[in-house]
């Protein structure tokens, strides 16, 4: 259960600084660290535990029909990685407040604290479904930390996002393939699956899979490029994540799945060899990096490549050798990081060559850092001495032929002349080269140098009393191998052995190198490569792009035609083969009788002639009104298949379409263009053969069977069951009230969905005039000559005179408006039992709204630019409750009948009234946007924002 | 079958229209297709039936299916709204040819 509290204290944490930035600011940071303080204390009774060999687990059931537990468990090695995130988290948020000189820091605050529960909730996931998504979040956490940092931040940001999520889709695959064939998403139990054992190769799949996403996090070659990439974000960002805790994750994933890896080739070979490449490749880049930050990154890739190896190795010596220094190399780093912080802030740069010589300037900051430095090039008696030392040790462990553990010593002691080399340019380079620094050059104030010290001085006094080390990093390697009876040991000195002479000769070869450093450094200082890593990964995105927009030109979108061609002639193909093939295998029942109306003849009639017509006409209004046209004799066609209610709704429908069509047509030419090259008699064919289809699948398909039994039940039940006698509202409302509530919500989304699309344009993009010259002949039509009489005859007012002509609109306006709510209420009413109910009412109700639209003398919108999205929204969450309200007599939407008095009411009623409000609101956004000049109906601030963009941009 | 006459009718002119470059004819290509599937919905409740299904006033051995209306209710209802998402796209730019694709002032790559 303390997990699960852990846990809550921890996503609390997040919400609590919300309104503490709101009353003090980025001075939030203060009570943030003592919280994360607090909780680590409130921890350290249940760590006892863990320490002497209990872990604690919890699980819940989470999605039972999915099998997924809850799973959580604090081991040794959980416990480890939950002590850094949280004291390293507390003491960067003690140092932030004074680091940033101004803002709130919300954002940060918010998003650094949603960060440590998202890794916490990571390292104490016993389940793989939740392991990858805590494993998400943290790059969530991250991607956002980098790109809330400025202009500089957001590709960055992207390029940051693509690296570490490339290694989340091999977790994916990873734990998908391991549920797949363990059968359990329990993290324990699919480790001590016998799988691993009798499939080598498949444990291989999983191994590389696993490898890459832990590579992908840790900032591995070829992922390397992220980190440095990264330091666009700010100090703390860097200090925390960036050192201590999101690339910890990646290594915490890899020392977690040793325990089924450890003796697989692949998995050695790829940790060791990666991990040994980076280590030197991080550190020469280190070195030739002349702005600190970018150094400290580097050198940041390079302690995790030496980590990530010593993993590989994969003894119980070597995973106690990569956990001590995972802690110690957090100490240092995030220390430094934060050191660096002050100096770029003091100095007021992070250049080595422009940075003074400040160790008078900056005493403490300068002792600070030369331990810190001390411990990252692994002097005596640093903690990263005594790390450094054991990792030596253990690649004398390396599996393989007998050349490799000493090839792998080499190729590590080789990193490590290189580290003491860089650890060396940063000291000497920022505090004892240079210029003396100007007066106005001063110490950091205590309250930033104390939590960037901490980590780092701590060090000193823990490194001679080591030993307190060896509890929890045994416990930590029994995580591992539960099995493992050995000890761990740390000593200062043990003797002379094979890594301390390695260790003498590092010193000597990067002292050298150190001495020479003034000739060295115009050697070393430009790139190795002509390209640097975010370049490469630049060309292959812009490569991609233009793979990708090959393939879309294929399918795009905005050639209808090309688009849809495929589509339409497919699915005729397959109606139409189908019928036919029907007919040849005489499957086909005869037809019933009385299946024709005379009524249908001429409806037939209507529709040929109004769809040639429709298809020929070049006039947009012409067009119109065939469309309508077309629509009212669909209407008759409806009612006399004896839906009454469709019928209204169609009619209803045809009458609003046609207004909102006319309202577009004013800001378009008069007539159709075909442009060049007009494909018509090649769409004729299509449409025709699409025709032919359908008609074929119809006549197939259709009349031929006598009522369906779910017609029957509800013709005879329906009434009974729901006490409404019009079945197909009650269908609507209660039966299939679900399907209701989707198709309100598309309706409201479209409503919505216009209004963002044209909200997001700028006003002089939305409503060009029309092509204004006949320079582009194929889309421009002059406006007709109207010959009028003199100004003041009826025809001119009629033609141009506003307030003439909509005059009988408005006389009619006042009582017309009232009969139409009026009209509108009943319909609502009788829904239940008549035809009407909610859309028909809502539609009614739109139709007075277009009526006081078209009634007034001026384009103006209908109403407030919000109503709308109030209306829609209102409607849907109204809906939404109905349905809740559902719950109480057992499931969302179940309908529930009362009586007031001798009415009686349906909670359905209610629904419906979401129904109603979302159709209106729907309607109203089409006469707001569409029947207003575009610089009015829609918020005038956000068009107003998106102009001030644009000139930014 | 008189009805599946209308329905080819209406799927040929649909079609066409949809293949053309004018967004507003496309918005008419998908009024007058969906008027087809409608009938083609509605009619799969054979139209042998078409007596209105109302509780008190129908007569239940020729009452018309009520789950196709339902349907095509709904349906109408979302077309409604395609047009008039259709037709406020179509009004962006200088007119509403759908090969150029009108400025809108957004910058595609970075």
């Amino acid at each position: 259960m303390i997990l699960v509290w852990l846990l809550a204290a921890l996503a609390l944490v997040p919400l609590i600084s919300l309104p503490l930035t709101g009353r003090i600011g980025r001075r939030t940071g203060y009570p943030l660290g003592v919280v994360f303080l607090l909780i680590a204390a409130a921890l350290v009774p249940t760590a006892r535990d863990v320490v002497g060999g209990t872990p604690v687990t919890f699980s819940a059931p989470w999605v039972p029909s999915l099998g997924l537990e809850l799973g959580l468990r604090l081991d040794g090695l959980s416990l480890v990685f939950i002590a850094l995130a949280l004291v390293i988290g507390a003491l960067v948020f003690l140092y932030s407040p004074t680091y940033f000189q101004s803002g709130t820091q919300r954002g940060f605050y918010l998003i650094m604290s949603g960060f440590t529960f998202s890794m916490v909730a990571f390292v104490l996931s016993d389940d793989l479904v939740l392991m990858f998504l805590t494993w998400e979040l943290t790059s969530l956490a991250s991607f956002l930390l980098i790109a809330r940092s400025g202009q500089a931040g957001e590709p960055a940001s992207m390029r940051t996002m693509l690296m570490t999520f490339v290694g989340g889709l091999t977790l994916l695959a990873a734990v998908g393939l391991t549920i797949a064939r363990t059968g359990t998403t329990d993290f324990s139990s699919a480790m001590a699956s016998d799988v691993w054992q009798s499939d080598p190769a498949f444990t291989a799949v999983v191994a590389v899979l696993v490898a890459v996403a832990g590579f992908s996090k840790a900032a591995q070659f070829p992922f390397h490029i992220w980190l440095p990439d990264a330091m666009a974000a700010s100090t703390p960002v860097s200090a925390y994540l960036h050192a201590a805790a999101v690339v910890k994750a990646g290594i915490y994933l890899l020392m977690r799945f040793t325990a089924i890896f450890h003796g697989v080739p692949i998995w050695t070979i790829l940790l060791v060899g990666v991990g040994l490449f980076t280590t030197c490749l991080g550190a020469w880049f280190a070195l030739q990096q002349t702005d600190l930050k970018k150094l400290m990154a580097y050198s940041t890739v390079s302690q995790l490549g030496l980590i990530t190896a010593t993993i590989g190795v994969g003894t119980e010596f070597a995973m106690a050798a990569a956990v001590i220094h995972t802690i110690a190399h957090a100490g240092f780093k995030s220390g430094l990081f934060m050191l660096m912080g002050i100096v770029d802030h003091q100095a007021g740069t992070r250049m080595i060559d422009r940075l003074p010589a400040l160790r008078h300037a900056m005493p403490w900051t300068f002792a600070a850092t030369a331990i810190g430095l001390a411990s990252m090039a692994g002097i005596p008696p640093m903690l990263g001495f005594i790390s450094k030392e054991k990792m030596f040790a253990a690649f004398l462990e390396t599996p393989g032929p007998t050349f490799v553990p000493g090839l792998a010593l080499g190729v590590a002691a080789f990193g490590a002349v290189l580290t003491f080399a860089y650890s060396g340019k940063i000291l000497f380079g920022a505090f004892i080269d240079g210029d003396e620094p100007a007066p106005s050059v001063q110490e950091g104030s205590w309250l930033t140098i104390a939590p960037a010290a901490l980590p780092i001085v701590i060090g000193l006094p823990l490194a001679f009393v080591v030993s307190v080390f060896e509890g929890p990093v045994l416990a930590a390697v029994r995580a591992v191998w539960p099995d493992y009876e050995g000890s761990v040991s740390f000593y200062l000195w043990h003797g002379v052995t094979v890594e301390l002479v390695v260790t003498l000769g590092v010193f000597v070869a990067g002292t050298a190198i150190i001495l020479r450093r003034a000739r060295l450094r115009p050697i070393v200082e430009h790139p190795t490569f002509p390209k640097d890593g975010a370049a490469v990964l630049a060309t292959v995105n812009r490569w991609l792009d233009r793979q990708g927009m090959r393939l879309v030109d294929l399918v795009r979108a905005d050639y209808p035609s090309r688009h849809l061609g495929p589509m339409l002639v497919s699915l005729a193909v397959l109606i139409g083969v189908g019928s036919l093939g029907l007919w040849l295998v005489d499957e086909v029942a005869p037809l019933q009788s009385g299946l024709n109306r005379p009524v249908d003849l001429g409806i037939l009639v209507i529709a040929v002639v109004g769809t040639l017509a429709l298809c020929r006409t070049r006039s947009r209004i012409g067009g119109a009104v065939l469309l309508g046209g077309i629509g009212i004799a669909m209407t008759v066609q409806i009612f006399t298949l004896g839906a009454a209610d469709v019928g209204l709704t169609q009619l209803l429908v045809e009458v609003l379409t046609v207004i909102v069509i006319m309202l577009v047509l004013r800001k378009l030419p008069l007539e159709f263009s075909d442009g060049i090259h007009p494909k018509n008699r090649r769409n004729a064919v299509i449409a025709v053969g699409a025709g032919v289809a359908a008609a074929l699948a119809s006549f197939t398909l259709i009349g031929r069977r006598e009522r369906s039994a779910v017609a029957d039940y509800y013709v005879e039940n329906a009434p009974e069951v729901t006490g409404g006698d019009n079945i197909v509202n009650v269908i609507l409302v209660e039966f299939r009230a679900l399907d209701t509530f989707g198709e309100l919500v598309v309706l409201g989304m479209a409503g919505i969905a216009i209004m963002a699309v044209l909200a997001t344009i700028p006003r002089r993009f939305l409503d060009p005039r029309p092509d204004p010259s006949p320079e582009s002949p194929a889309t421009y039509v002059p406006p007709p000559v109207v010959e009028l009489d003199a100004k003041g005859t009826r025809a001119y007012q009629a033609l141009e005179d506003t307030r003439a002509n909509t005059e009988a609109l408005r006389l009619l306006q006042k009582p017309l408006v009232p009969v139409l709510i009026g009209i509108s209420a009943v319909l609502f009413w009788r829904g239940h039992n008549a035809p009407g109910g909610g859309f028909i009412a809502a539609l009614v109700a739109a139709c007075a709204v277009a009526y006081v639209y078209m009634a007034k003398t001026a384009d103006a919108p209908v109403s407030r630019p919000r109503t709308p999205v109030f209306l829609i929204a209102g409607g849907v969450l109204t809906a939404l409750a109905a349905g809740f309200l559902g719950y109480t007599s057992g499931q969302f939407l179940e309908p529930l009948y009362g009586y007031l008095g001798p009415i009686g009411l349906y909670s359905s009623m209610l629904f419906d009234v979401g129904v109603y409000t979302a159709v209106l609101g729907l309607v109203m956004v089409a006469f707001n946007v569409l029947g207003t000049p575009s610089d009015e109906g829609q918020e005038p601030d956000s068009a107003a924002a998106t102009d001030e963009e644009v000139a930014r941009r | 079958m008189i009805i599946a006459l209308t329905i080819g009718v209406l799927v040929a002119g649909g079609t066409y229209l949809l293949m053309h470059r004018s967004l507003i004819r496309i918005a008419f290509g998908v009024g007058v297709l969906s008027h087809a599937v409608n009938l083609f919905i509605l009619t799969a409740g054979v139209p042998v039936y078409r007596d209105e299904p109302i509780g008190d006033e129908m007569t239940a051995s020729i009452a018309a299916d009520p789950l196709p209306q339902a349907f095509v209710l709904t349906a109408i209802v979302i077309t409604l709204a395609l047009t008039v998402f259709l037709l406020a796209m179509a009004v962006i730019g200088r007119n509403d040819n759908t090969h150029r694709i009108p400025e809108t002032g957004e910058e595609h790559d970075r």
